[in-house]
């Protein structure tokens, strides 16, 4: 079976109802999503696949035809993305265990909506869970990273 | 490798010794040392060392933070501490857990641990205190909890980086045959300003190891201090926001196979008549095995990926048993109630003036009765439990997101009946802790690594598992009374507390030979040690063991007693016709760090004015983990249910170290609270927990997230913690603003069995 | 993948059947089996009048709002960032309480709100085609034959009641009901 990750083609050997999640942190040793629930109610398992954010712990690999990009695949810690560099200037992370899906959410919802509202914040990340609640610095990395004045 | 002498008799000295590539520098403790973790072979009693620091003839310089980072900013505190004295810059510095090693015992930790308030400054509580510290360091716990890490290390690390700095400094002194006064140290450089001659920590490394290590070390003003006291960016930042795999289920080894657990959903039982045939077919599972723990029986799944792992659990077929205690939560209620019914059973924890005689005079008008309780609650850390384990050539090696790393060890030899010396323990990042994270997952991933042939394992538990097979936040249930005099005030209060003793049923699960006596301080924890002054106060606990596994749960015994005190105070305010912060006032009038924390938030949130329409406020106020705090919480009734709009929190930790870590840490502990207040509970049916995911045991999510105002004050004397300090008082303010704008007292959590949230 | 109901507006319309004199009681007897089967919680919970899908059941408890805010979003596909896809793939999860899958996972549009309403006013609003996507009964009758996140209604994975009956069966009295001139309870009646 072939994937493309970040880019990069991967060639694994997988069933094809295993989740994405597993075929990517198991097999390819692409370990950046993370396992939270398996049911799709916590968020921390977020990739992009052809942009749009997926819950990869209930996508079965076989149905992971598109470009998957992880939290791996937007930026490095020499070339950060800018919501990468917005959630250091904000010290969102705590625990940092959900902070992977938090970014991918917070990466597709700027790159539709390059100007969210507080609104517009809340409704892209209900689904993405944390236990030690940074969700008020996630809120100001977020419009940070949009450009706007933090706390705004 | 050097050797070290004997050294006289003092608690502890600083001193280095010389590691391959460079120098350790740390503390040997003299009277009863230990084996320093990082030199194999030096294990003499007389000089075990404990290295804080370690520099590189290459420049690399790495600090032993021996305390989990569980998300509460430890590792960059721990840091810090080392790094003001060694005058290095935070970017300079790698930062490690270090290995498993009682040379890292927690004094701070058990200090608390006794029966005597934070405020009590008695000789007794004091011998009491030093006696539990001495305790810990006889047991060699390396543990994290109780808020303590940043109290435990605020000497000793601190003294790790100073001595190093007088060694390195000592060191340039012969090297560049100056004075040691005429140097300076800054940014890892030791630097003669006259000479315009600097030596790097580095070139200095091996010729420090060879200094006679100080004898006396002084410690900076905190006026001198450039790190500790100011917003730190946290050294574990870069990498949890770019995904690196830092995580115990991050963990990779060469070969390593992949497995979970499916334990016995009724606690203790062994399960019988067991039919693995389906779930051994799973494509990819290689081995089913049995596991028998004293934290309980089942089954660990070996298997090619987790997946497989996890199907297969999901298809093990038994008969798990019957429960051997209460199997409901009308069973569990029952059992409080019972307990107490017998009050003269408990243990009494504060008892002051003669509250017996106070309310069998008290005229009916004058008195006030009510019974609280709370359920059990699980943990739910965003990471699942896992530990990866590999036992090959007679040792064991351990990875484990873990909070106690040398029990963990001593534990996991035990059972493979092995010696603890063959285990080691390496303690990764965990996603969450909040006290959960103990033993059990690593007994399963060296049980597993015992049927894998040698190949290093992976256990990863289902989110199911995690929840049903946690160790609860125990049930409690409290009664209380209180006699008002004509102002409406306290004259007497009475207290009555029965919950499970979290240290009998620890022990239970770790070392079950051993039979706690005596009181459990956390049932009454966050009751019978406020600073409140009340003319006749009794406060007493019972122990009543409810079988299922109860631990310790973000804040502990004040997870509920806070809520019970402070909501039962709230009705004495109601009751007595006073306002809720001038009753606080009145009852506090004795510790100024007490009043500073309720006057101030309540300016913050303009108390004194009413709130919009349409909305109400609550108010609690605690003494948690040697922090002061008051809190105010303001919700609106919206046509989707309740909403937390915003909180206001003062408090007092002493000496703040770092202002944005504990502003972060407030506005965690407040969002863990609400969102057990709000919605969690933890049921039994036939004696097996009901919940198992986020579906049915949710938290708060970022559009229920309220704004936070917070003010961080330093009067007081002591430096308290901060990871578990906002927890009980945003449960108890948050019932009380339900009150005020409801009217609905609701004295059994969680709230959202009255009311609806949005 | 966003057309399900523009498609059907591209069908020809079907021919306008016979109103014939027939028993109401035989109608209305069909329109019962439909109605159990639009009022059933795996479609009603998503046609709803407000934002919000809905969750009930034997794991999820009595009717509640689909946590983790899921909302309508702009389309009925939910919001940026948290799109109903997000989570419902094509194909249900086969964990238990996983989430549900079908292709175009979505809401159905606020004006085709079954939930909660009585059998008349689910009648009234199936008649009329400014309320169906402008199908009229014919073109109902098919897509609830043939659509794929409709025939999820009766596969709806592990843990989860099914709706009555099938889609053969409701398109089957979907046309009886129209060949007995679609009759409507009145307000009242079940």
């Amino acid at each position: 079976m072939r994937l493309t990750v970040n880019g990069k083609a991967i060639q694994i050997d997988a069933e094809p109802e295993m989740p994405l999640l597993w075929a990517l942190r198991d097999l390819a040793g692409i370990l950046g999503p993370k396992f939270g629930c398996g049911i799709a109610a916590c968020g921390a398992c977020t990739v992009l696949v052809d942009g749009a954010p997926v819950r990869s712990c209930v996508m079965p690999v076989s149905q992971a035809t598109g470009d998957i990009i992880t939290i791996e695949g937007i930026g490095t810690p020499e070339a950060l993305h800018p919501v990468q560099q917005a959630w250091i200037d904000e010290q969102v992370s705590q625990c940092g265990y959900c902070q992977a899906g938090q970014i991918m959410t917070a990466v597709a919802l700027l790159e539709a909506n390059p100007a969210p509202t507080d609104e517009d914040i809340d409704n892209a990340f209900g689904g993405n869970l944390c236990r030690c609640g940074t969700y008020p610095r996630i809120r100001a990395a977020v419009k940070r990273a949009a450009g706007a004045p933090a706390g705004a | 490798m050097s050797r070290l002498g004997t050294i006289t008799r003092r608690t502890f000295l600083v001193g280095a010794v010389a590691v391959a590539g460079g120098v350790a520098f740390g503390t040997w403790y003299v009277r009863r040392p230990y084996a320093n973790p990082l030199l194999d072979g030096l294990g003499e009693d007389e000089v075990a060392f404990n290295p804080f620091v370690k520099i590189g003839t290459d420049e690399t310089i790495t600090i032993i933070a021996p305390r989990a980072e569980m998300g509460q900013g430890i590792a960059t505190t721990l840091a810090a501490f080392v790094a003001e004295e060694l005058d290095v810059r935070l970017d300079q510095v790698t930062v490690e857990h270090g290995p498993a090693s009682p040379a890292y015992y927690n004094a701070a930790m058990m200090e608390e641990a006794g029966p005597f308030p934070f405020f009590d400054e008695s000789l007794m509580a004091e011998v009491t205190r030093r006696s539990f510290g001495t305790v810990a360091k006889v047991l060699g716990l390396q543990a994290t909890g109780g808020s303590s890490s940043t109290r435990d290390g605020f000497i000793r690390m601190r003294q790790a980086g100073a001595a190093a700095r007088i060694m390195l400094t000592e060191a340039a002194a012969r090297r560049l045959d100056v004075p040691a006064a005429e140097l300076t140290t800054a940014d890892g450089e030791v630097i003669h300003e006259a000479s315009g001659q600097r030596l790097t920590y580095g070139a200095l490394a091996l010729d420090a190891a060879a200094i006679e290590p100080p004898s006396d070390i002084p410690l900076r003003d905190r006026a001198e201090w450039k790190l500790l006291g100011q917003s730190q960016p946290r050294v574990d930042m870069l990498a949890k926001a770019t995904g690196a795999p830092v995580f115990g289920v991050d963990v990779t080894a060469p070969d390593m196979l992949f497995g979970t657990v499916k334990m016995s959903p009724v606690f203790w039982q062994e399960p019988t008549a067991v039919n693995l045939s389906k779930a051994e077919t799973v494509p990819g599972v290689i081995r089913i095995v049995p596991i028998f723990s004293t934290y309980g029986h089942g089954f660990g799944i070996l298997a090619t990926n987790t997946w497989a792992a996890f199907r297969a659990a999901g298809l093990i077929e038994a008969d798990w048993g019957t429960p051997d205690y209460p199997a409901d939560n009308a069973a569990i209620d029952a059992r409080l109630t019972q307990a107490l019914a017998d009050p003269a059973s408990g243990s009494s924890m504060r008892d002051e003036g003669d509250v017996e005689t106070l309310f069998a005079d008290a005229p009916r008008e004058r008195l006030i009765e009510a019974d609280y309780a709370v359920p059990l609650l699980a943990h739910a850390c965003m990471e699942p439990m896992n530990a990866t384990a590999k036992l090959a050539d007679g040792k064991l090696t351990v990875w484990a997101p873990n909070q106690v790393p040398t029990l963990t060890a001593q534990l996991c030899a035990s059972a493979l009946g092995m010696e603890t010396a063959d285990v080691t323990v390496h303690t990764t990042q965990m996603g969450g802790g909040f006290g959960r994270r103990e033993v059990d997952f690593s007994i399963y991933a060296a049980l597993l690594a015992d049927a894998a042939g040698g190949r290093p394992v992976k256990v990863t538990w289902t989110r199911e598992e995690d929840i049903a097979r946690d160790v609860f936040r125990p049930a409690a249930k409290g009664r209380f009374r209180a006699r008002l005099d004509e102002t409406g005030l306290p004259v007497a209060l009475d207290m009555t507390i029965a919950a499970p003793s979290i240290l009998g049923s620890v022990m239970r699960r770790t070392f079950p030979s051993i039979s706690p006596v005596g009181p459990d301080a956390t049932i009454t924890q966050g009751a019978h040690d406020q600073p409140y002054s009340i003319e006749n106060y009794r406060v007493r606990g019972i122990k009543a063991d409810l079988g299922v596994p109860v631990g310790f749960w973000r804040s502990v015994g004040m997870s509920f007693n806070t809520y019970f005190h402070e909501g039962f105070l709230d009705e004495i305010a109601v009751a007595g016709g006073m306002d809720p912060v001038e009753l606080r006032r009145r009852l506090v009038a004795d510790y100024p760090a007490a009043l500073g924390v309720v006057d101030r938030v309540a300016e913050m949130a303009n108390w004194s004015e009413p709130p919009a329409e349409g909305r109400a406020r609550g108010f609690a106020f605690a003494l948690a983990f040697g922090s002061w705090i008051a809190q105010i919480v303001e919700i609106a009734d919206t046509p989707a249910g309740i909403r937390i709009e915003k909180t206001w929190m003062a408090t007092d930790v002493g000496i703040a170290l770092d202002p944005s870590i504990i502003e972060a840490q407030l506005v965690s502990g407040a969002v863990f609270g609400f969102s057990s207040a709000m919605n969690q509970e933890i049921t039994l049916r036939e004696g097996r927990v009901e919940q198992s995911n986020f579906h049915d045991y949710d938290a708060m999510r970022m559009h229920q997230c309220p704004q936070f105002e917070i003010a961080i004050l330093e009067s007081a004397e002591k430096m308290g913690g901060v990871g578990e300090l906002s927890t009980p008082t945003s449960v108890a303010a948050l019932a009380n603003a339900v009150f005020a704008l409801t009217g609905k007292r609701v004295r059994q959590l969680p709230l959202s069995r009255e009311v609806a949230f949005a | 993948m966003r057309f399900v109901v523009a498609l059907a507006l591209l069908a020809l319309p079907a021919p306008v059947l016979a109103q014939e004199a027939a028993s109401p009681q035989a109608g209305l007897a069909e329109w019962q089996k439909i109605f159990e089967v639009f009022s059933h919680p795996r479609c009603a919970n998503c046609h709803t009048e407000d934002d919000h899908p809905r969750w009930s059941g034997a794991h999820y408890g009595p009717t509640r709002i689909h946590p983790f805010n899921v909302r309508r979003g702009p389309d009925g596909f939910g919001n940026t960032g948290l799109t109903c896809q997000t989570c419902h793939q094509e194909t249900n999860a086969q964990i238990l309480h996983g989430p549900p899958g079908a292709p175009n996972w979505h809401l159905a549009p606020a004006e085709m709100v079954w939930l909660e309403k009585s059998s008349a006013e689910i009648c009234a609003q199936i008649k009329d085609p400014a309320r169906t996507g402008g199908m009229d009964l014919e073109e109902v009758a098919i897509h609830v034959r043939d659509d794929a996140l409709v025939a999820w209604g009766w596969d709806p994975g592990p843990g989860r009641e099914p709706a009555p009956g099938s889609a053969e069966e409701t398109f089957a009295a979907l046309e009886r009901w129209t060949a007995l001139g679609a009759p409507c309870p009145a307000e009242g009646d079940e």
